[in-house]
């Protein structure tokens, strides 16, 4: 699994974003990138449809069928049933509400634990900084492949631990680029100008370093997304994924793996979801990274 | 420079160190043992093999007994295949890993840094968007569905290329190599692009637009080396990831590296192993991220001034 | 373009090419356990006698001629002066003798040691109970006549002598690199190996191939046709196919279920599917509540259609089981039967409390990581949804935490299966003597045991059969455990392959083996 590219943590932030007319900008850009705009709608639409599956699924995800058995898609089931006689369709819907799930809740794992170290570390500074750093340091040099199947080896498996191993390994870059972040801003002039004026340290924090660091977490967050789905996809492929009946992304892809020769379809349809549901969460990425930062966007 | 090194070494010793020892205590702590198998292993022979291996010694000393050894260089015999010292086992699988990889990385990064050129000299038209989405199909199909498309595609109804091997005939190395790059060809795209637009936005290029230099001379001459400058910092982790990361891909494609003994050991309790294998890895992430700073300052002599914090 | 494939310099060269599954552990003999193992010291070692790779039936092989005496307790036996271990030394009654005595010290830690309990003393030398090994039943009465002792009459025993624990190993080539009885198998390697196979250990890289070579001084060596076979450890079993697709392969170790079709339809001859010796199952956790109530594990047994999971999930040609034994094993063959019968279970489960599955605690189905484990559990979990009305988790767990819980009996219901050692009946029912370490269900039934003990006293075949049904209709009627189905060994094998008979053991030892081209006629077959 690629590790998210330590470059992100560079991007640019320089700027003050503090006004509220800067934002209104960088929604107007991105309003004006058709590619992510595209993003956004499909990904609008996933979701709707992964909310209301329980109500639009036209089969029953786990109940089976042997003797009708794998068939191609055709107009009783669009896009066919499984070597069980299970409505593909049908699976794949429930298993976006699993994959979607896993990206949205660890990304959110990530998201907090990532976000609060980094702005304490940066924050506070000197020694507590140094050894903040250092953990994630550490943490950076455990082979992190291990690291999961041990988790999910020692406690056993299930969901909320995925979550959790998941998150537990993407919180590192965040952490790094908000305490760069937090760096940065705490010796800008204003800030200072800001002590002098007499607000107080919540004041600062919430009118100066959280509009700051929004940007580049706003951005980072929408490419940790796609990671945790394709690592859930990975630790499906090892067997240690979401466990029958359910379904999600990566199960449905390593399952179809096995077979596509056999019955293409199985892999091809939830490759295709997950294809579509990667390109346009990277595609928003780009694009709010490009309305955020004005200067990488010019040309 | 000198110091900056050294310094970055001295601080590698105790994080290894860490390393080591949680993973020792997550080996140890996980269920099972090293001689677990479906015939039942009657008692006495339990008995004798964890004596044999000091297995019913506290932890306390496994633990100190292994720091021990270690220091020596020592990192003991494997328990799965009790012939053979995980020393000579990663030695084995080391070479073949690192070709995989270096051969990945190529990939990558011919992949990624032509289509980050080509999306950065014309941004937000087609000459972005498709040359972009290519590269991202590698992320998109995960490796172990690319890699069989690859094989049935390439090996098995054109037979043009070995379906599997590591340098048994000729050819064979292509296909994984290929699989494993392309995973890693949209990150280096991503921020190619991304570092081109930024060096193409300044000065010094409108400067040199303006003098009437041809296209090409101002991107590969001069955007170029500032332009690669996050792909160099991504180099790295990359390559670390790569070497981490090539597990499927010896599955796959049969290639006796490194990677497939890195999960398999943790599947089978050999703890020696994977404490061996977990050392091996770690070092080389530490490794590639301090080439990979020392790359970036290099290349950017701004930073030499700074203290070479990171992030 | 792709260039000469292994299978065309193959034939040419007699380089047979054999897919074997994983990375041999070691080569030694006595304590190996693996089948990857077992098939390469197949080509490097041979027993006192060897099988017919047809019949099956019981052929010389170190020994030239043995004697079995009236109560068949004594067995002597007489080898041939050509016997030779590859550094020329002739094989001795004594290299025997050291090799048995070795696979008893309890600090080498063979987990085959159970094999040799038929011997007189064996037992107890290795349970160190006595430290003498001249009380055990095993002589060397001089370099060529070995005479072995037995504690009861073992009419399976010269098929013992088949298996790789009772191979003969070198004394001296052992010594040179550590202590008797250290398990270390460097004396495995190819520069230090010694062996009296067919073949000899010519070079062996780690996870890429083992190759071995014909071996001039066996004793045999006349018949033996091939001058190199390579093992490949290939532990995906899609990259098999696709090797063997790409005639990267001769021989495969198995066959993706859901590929078995399409070789049906396509390539029928190089498709292999035979019965094979093991038993596909799971196990009830007696001890639990509700699996401690017989209605239940009844319940649960009568509602499985093994019809359908053999045909629409194993796809694999495997026999609906109810019995643990598979039929006709060594002429054995059980008749308890727990049907299918879905109307049966739900009255059983009414009885035991639980009408139309109201109230009944949802229960843990466990199994180690495996694609097919993973789809047969899938399919049984809608079968007792169906029929019964109850709700199943299933959990999928790796290989250690798997048995490390169920050797604790720290589950509900596990996958299990059992593969034959030797031809004959004990070895299945063996397991589920209380106090077995197979056993791991907590069930066990003292009228069990004692069918099984009376069985190891007489010599009497049917009468031996008899007592082994009896045993084995307990415990189908209690059910501790739910047999599935009965295996079949699945394999593609190039049509260039001769001299490979199929038995229910899957041994096929290499020296009958060679490579040639099929003939026109058959050719043109193959191309259709």
């Amino acid at each position: 699994m690629p590790e998210q590219p330590a470059g992100v943590a560079a991007m640019p932030g320089r700027e003050a974003m503090h006004s509220p007319s800067l934002w209104r900008d960088a929604g107007l850009r991105l309003a004006r990138n058709r590619l992510a705009m595209i993003g956004l709608i499909v990904l609008a639409f996933m979701v709707v449809l992964a909310l209301l599956t329980p109500w639009i699924a036209p089969y029953s995800y786990e109940a089976q069928d042997l003797e009708l058995g794998p068939v191609a898609p055709a107009p009783a089931h669009w896009l066919g049933t499984d070597i069980f006689g299970r409505d593909l369709l049908t699976r794949i819907l429930y298993g976006s509400r699993v994959s979607l799930a896993v990206g949205f809740l660890a990304t959110a794992v990530a998201l907090t634990i990532g976000v609060l170290w980094g702005a304490c570390a940066g924050y506070i500074g000197g020694g507590a900084d140094a050894v903040m750093m250092r953990i994630v340091d550490i943490l950076y040099a455990l082979p992190f492949t291990i690291f999961i199947i041990l988790l999910m080896v020692v406690f056993g498996q299930n969901i909320l631990l995925l979550f959790f191993a998941i998150g537990a390994v993407e919180w590192l870059t965040m952490a790094r680029i908000v305490r760069g972040q937090v760096l940065s801003v705490r010796h800008q002039e204003y800030i200072e100008a800001a002590v002098t004026m007499g607000l107080s340290r919540w004041q600062i924090i919430r009118r100066h370093v959280i509009p700051n660091v929004l940007g580049p977490v706003i951005v980072y967050t929408t490419l940790t997304i796609p990671n945790v789905i394709l690592l859930e996809s990975f630790l499906s492929f090892l067997g240690l994924g979401v466990q029958p009946p359910a379904s999600s992304w990566g199960v449905l892809i390593a399952y179809g793996v096995e077979t596509m020769e056999e019955y293409p379809w199985l892999l091809f349809f939830p490759a295709a979801t997950l294809s579509l549901a990667l390109f346009s969460l990277n595609f928003l990425g780009d694009g709010l990274r490009d309305a955020l930062d004005p200067r990488a966007s010019k040309d | 420079m000198f110091e900056f090194v050294l310094k970055r070494v001295l601080q590698a010793i105790p994080v290894l160190w860490i390393v080591i020892t949680v993973a020792f205590l997550f080996v140890h702590a996980a269920p099972g043992g090293p001689f677990s198998q479906e015939r039942a292993v009657p008692p006495e022979v339990l008995k004798a093999l964890n004596e044999r291996y000091k297995l019913d010694q506290p932890l306390l000393i496994q633990y100190s007994d292994y720091l021990r050894n270690l220091a020596r260089g020592d990192l003991g015999p494997s328990f799965k295949y009790p012939g053979r010292t995980v020393s000579e086992i990663i030695l084995a699988g080391m070479p073949v890993t690192f070709e995989l990889g270096f051969y990945a990385l190529l990939v990558a990064l011919a992949v990624g840094i032509g289509a980050g050129i080509l999306a950065a000299t014309r941004p937000n038209t087609m000459r972005d968007y498709l040359p972009m989405s290519l590269a991202m199909v590698g992320i998109c199909l995960p490796t172990y569905v690319l890699g069989p498309l690859l094989v049935l595609f390439f090996g098995i109804r054109l037979e043009w290329l070995p379906v599997s091997g590591w340098g048994y005939l000729p050819g064979d190395k292509i296909l994984p190599s290929m699989t494993l790059g392309l995973a890693y060809a949209a990150y280096v795209a991503r921020l190619c692009r991304g570092g081109m637009l930024e060096i193409l936005s300044q000065d010094f290029i409108r400067t040199a637009r303006a003098k009437g230099l041809p296209e090409t001379t101002v991107i590969y001459k001069h955007a170029l080396r500032g332009g690669l400058q996050p792909v160099v910092s991504f180099l790295g982790p990359a390559l670390a990831g790569l070497l981490g990361g090539s597990f499927v891909i010896e599955t796959l494609f049969q290639i006796p590296g490194l990677g497939r003994y890195y999960v398999q050991a943790a599947f089978n309790r050999d703890y020696t192993l994977v404490l061996g294998t977990t050392i091996f890895f770690s070092t080389l992430i530490l490794v590639f991220n301090l080439l990979a700073d020392i790359a970036t300052v290099w290349l950017n002599p701004r930073l030499r001034q700074e203290d070479g914090a990171r992030a | 373009m792709r260039s000469e494939s292994n299978v065309e310099v193959g034939r040419q060269k007699q380089i047979l090419h054999f897919g074997n599954g994983d990375e041999p552990q070691g080569l030694d003999p006595t304590i190996v356990t693996g089948i990857p193992e077992w098939h390469i010291i197949q080509a490097l070692f041979e027993g006192l006698v060897a099988k017919d790779p047809a019949t099956l039936e019981i052929r010389p092989g170190v020994a030239e001629s043995w004697t079995i005496s009236g109560d068949q307790k004594i067995y002597t036996f007489r080898l041939r002066r050509e016997a030779r271990w590859s550094d020329g030394d002739p094989v001795t009654a004594g290299d025997f003798v050291f090799t048995w005595k070795r696979a008893l010290i309890p600090t080498l830690g063979n987990p085959y040691a159970y094999m040799f309990n038929c011997i007189r003393g064996a037992k107890t030398f290795f349970e160190g109970r006595n430290p003498d090994f001249g009380q055990v039943g095993v002589k060397a009465l001089d370099d060529r006549t070995l005479q072995v002792e037995l504690e009861t009459p073992t009419p399976y025993f010269l098929q013992l002598l088949d298996h790789h624990s009772y191979y003969p190993v070198q004394k001296k080539t052992i010594e040179k690199f550590g202590a008797v009885d250290e398990p270390n198998m460097r004396w495995t390697r190819p520069e230090n190996i010694v062996g009296n196979g067919p073949f000899t250990l010519k070079e062996w890289i780690l996870n890429r191939v083992v190759i071995v070579e014909k071996n001039p001084l066996y004793w045999d060596a006349a018949r033996v046709k091939l001058w190199q076979i390579y093992f490949y450890p290939i532990p995906n079993a899609s990259t098999e196919e696709r090797m063997f697709r790409a005639q990267q392969l001769h021989v495969t170790d198995r066959v993706p279920a859901d590929k078995l079709a399409v070789y049906r339809e396509n390539d029928p001859d190089s498709l292999h599917v035979t019965p094979y010796l093991g038993t596909y199952f799971y196990r009830l956790n007696s001890n639990v509540k509700p699996l401690d109530d017989v209605r239940v594990r009844r319940a649960l047994a009568m509602s499985i259609d093994r019809r359908q999971l053999v045909e629409k999930i194993a796809k694999g040609g495997q026999q609906p089981a109810y019995t643990l034994t598979p039929p006709n094993t060594a002429g054995y063959t059980s008749y308890a039967k727990l049907p299918h019968d879905a109307q049966k279970a739900q009255e059983l489960l009414a009885e035991a409390g639980y009408p139309g599955g109201r109230g009944f605690p949802r229960l843990e189905l466990m199994y180690n990581t495996d694609e097919l484990h993973r789809k047969v559990a899938t399919a049984i979990q809608q079968m007792w949804k169906k029929s019964l009305n109850i709700d199943i988790t299933l959990l999928s767990q790796d290989w250690k935490v798997f048995m490390d819980r169920e050797t604790h009996l720290h589950y509900q219901m596990s996958r299990g299966s059992w593969i034959g050692d030797y031809l004959d009946p004990t070895t299945f029912l063996d397991m589920f003597i209380a106090g077995s370490g197979n056993n791991r269900t907590g069930w066990s039934n003292p009228r069990y045991d004692e069918l099984l003990k009376q069985a190891t006293r007489t010599g009497d075949r049917e009468e031996r059969y008899a007592l082994l049904r009896a045993a084995e209709a307990i415990l189908v009627e209690e059910a501790p455990i739910i047999p599935l189905y009965t295996y079949t060994q699945m394999r593609l094998i190039s049509t260039d392959l001769r001299g490979w008979d199929h038995n229910v053991l899957d041994q096929h030892p290499f020296k009958y083996l060679y490579l040639e081209a099929p003939r026109e006629a058959e050719r043109k077959i193959e191309r259709h």
